[in-house]
């Protein structure tokens, strides 16, 4: 039983993944691609974009690590 | 479908032959999650290797092209790379990222991608810079993340599979006949394997048949224009070797981490309640649970088909629209 709600609660954690990389995903693509692939005339623009693309990245990966911690030690092993 | 059949046999028959050769030139692993600690073999992935080789090359002669070959060789790289590991045993864990980068080269120098992939909300998207850099990246984290949930008997297999039946669906959606056929002969040669590594295991796929795998994944993303969903698929892989990464602090190699994820108690598995134990997904699957090898391997599988459900979703509704 105990192994049913752990698998349903990891499910959850990789459903909670899936929606947020479609949202990083969709960032990424309007900010840091563009900034590289399109030369563009506004440099300071471009700068920002180039930021706000992995700065989302490096959070969305740091927010996936840190509720995976809390998944394992608050929920699973109830510490 | 009969180049699938030439390698689903050619896996059934070498693979005993395969098992003798392990043995008698000792590449062989001890089974840690057995109270025997029996020896076995690790040279499954030289049977999936001669496997796909006979089905593609039936391809190749069948159809007069040499797109199979472009396929298969990064896999070939990347499992002849695993291979020496198997025989010298482990490399530097941050020189075998950068070895797998090589792994690349066969796509980047034949210029065999479609820099545009589709992102969804947003449409088809131009990556002429990016692309080839993502390319390289791509193999690395593919191959290290296959190799990182083949750690129970069968678990790599029952991963693997899903992937290759979402990128069969999505190819049969699209009309894409070479990524159908390559599908299908990955799925034909895991399928072939399964009797030997299911639970209890005879033979292990090792580093070759691992990187080997993790390599046809990435070159199906790619060449099949599949990554998005390719990623979604792959993230049980992924997070399982991005959360070791990060919880042992960096790129290390697993004999250095004192602390295992799970304990072998007793014919069961069960999570490591120490803090300082690396974060896996058999980690998180036991947690505050006793639970046998077998089931475990089945519940990883599970996962990899909940992710590849969530992959053809994805095509489907947010993808296909674009293309």
């Amino acid at each position: 039983m105990k192994l049913l709600k752990n698998f349903a609660a990891v499910l959850g954690l990789l459903a909670i993944v899936w929606v947020t990389f479609l949202l990083v995903s969709y960032i990424l693509a309007s900010t840091l691609f563009p900034a590289i692939e399109q030369a563009s005339q506004n440099i300071l623009a471009s700068i920002m974009r180039v930021i706000v693309g992995l700065a989302t990245f490096m959070i969305w990966i740091l927010i996936w690590y840190t509720l995976t911690k809390i998944w394992l030690y608050k929920v699973l092993l109830k510490e | 479908m009969f180049e699938a059949l030439a390698a689903f046999l050619t896996v059934i028959v070498i693979t005993p032959f395969m098992i003798r050769f392990g043995r008698r030139f000792g590449i062989v692993g001890v089974d840690v999650h057995k109270s025997s600690k029996p020896i076995i073999p690790k040279t499954g992935g030289l049977g999936l290797i001669f496997g796909s080789l006979i089905g593609l090359l039936t391809q190749m002669i069948f159809n007069w092209e040499l797109s199979p070959l472009i396929f298969l060789s990064p896999g070939l790289i990347a499992g002849l790379i695993g291979f020496l590991e198997d025989l010298k045993g482990e490399l530097n864990p941050k020189l075998k990222p950068i070895l797998l980068l090589l792994a690349s080269i066969p796509i980047l120098v034949t210029g065999y991608y479609t820099p545009r992939p589709v992102i969804p909300f947003i449409g088809r998207t131009r990556l002429y810079k990016i692309y080839p850099i993502l390319v390289a990246l791509a193999y690395p984290i593919t191959c290290n993340a296959v190799n990182s949930v083949d750690v129970l008997n069968g678990s790599m297999i029952y991963t693997s599979i899903p992937f290759f039946a979402m990128s069969l669906i999505i190819a049969y959606i699209r009309g894409d006949g070479f990524i159908l056929t390559m599908s299908i002969i990955c799925l034909s040669i895991l399928v072939a394997l399964i009797p030997y590594n299911r639970y209890p295991a005879r033979i292990f796929l090792g580093n070759s048949g691992s990187l080997f795998i993790g390599g046809l994944m990435a070159s199906i993303a790619i060449i099949g224009k599949i990554e998005v969903a390719a990623i979604i698929a792959l993230l049980p892989q992924i997070m399982n070797e991005m959360h070791v990464i990060f919880s042992i602090g960096g790129i290390r190699s697993a004999k250095e981490v004192k602390s295992r994820p799970v304990e072998f108690v007793n014919g069961f598995l069960t999570a490591s309640r120490d803090r300082g134990a690396p974060i896996t997904l058999v980690r998180l699957l036991s947690a505050g649970a006793k639970v046998d090898e077998r089931t475990m391997a089945y519940m990883m599988g599970m996962l990899a088909m909940f992710t590849a459900i969530l992959a053809i979703f994805t095509d489907l509704f947010l993808v296909e629209v674009w293309i």
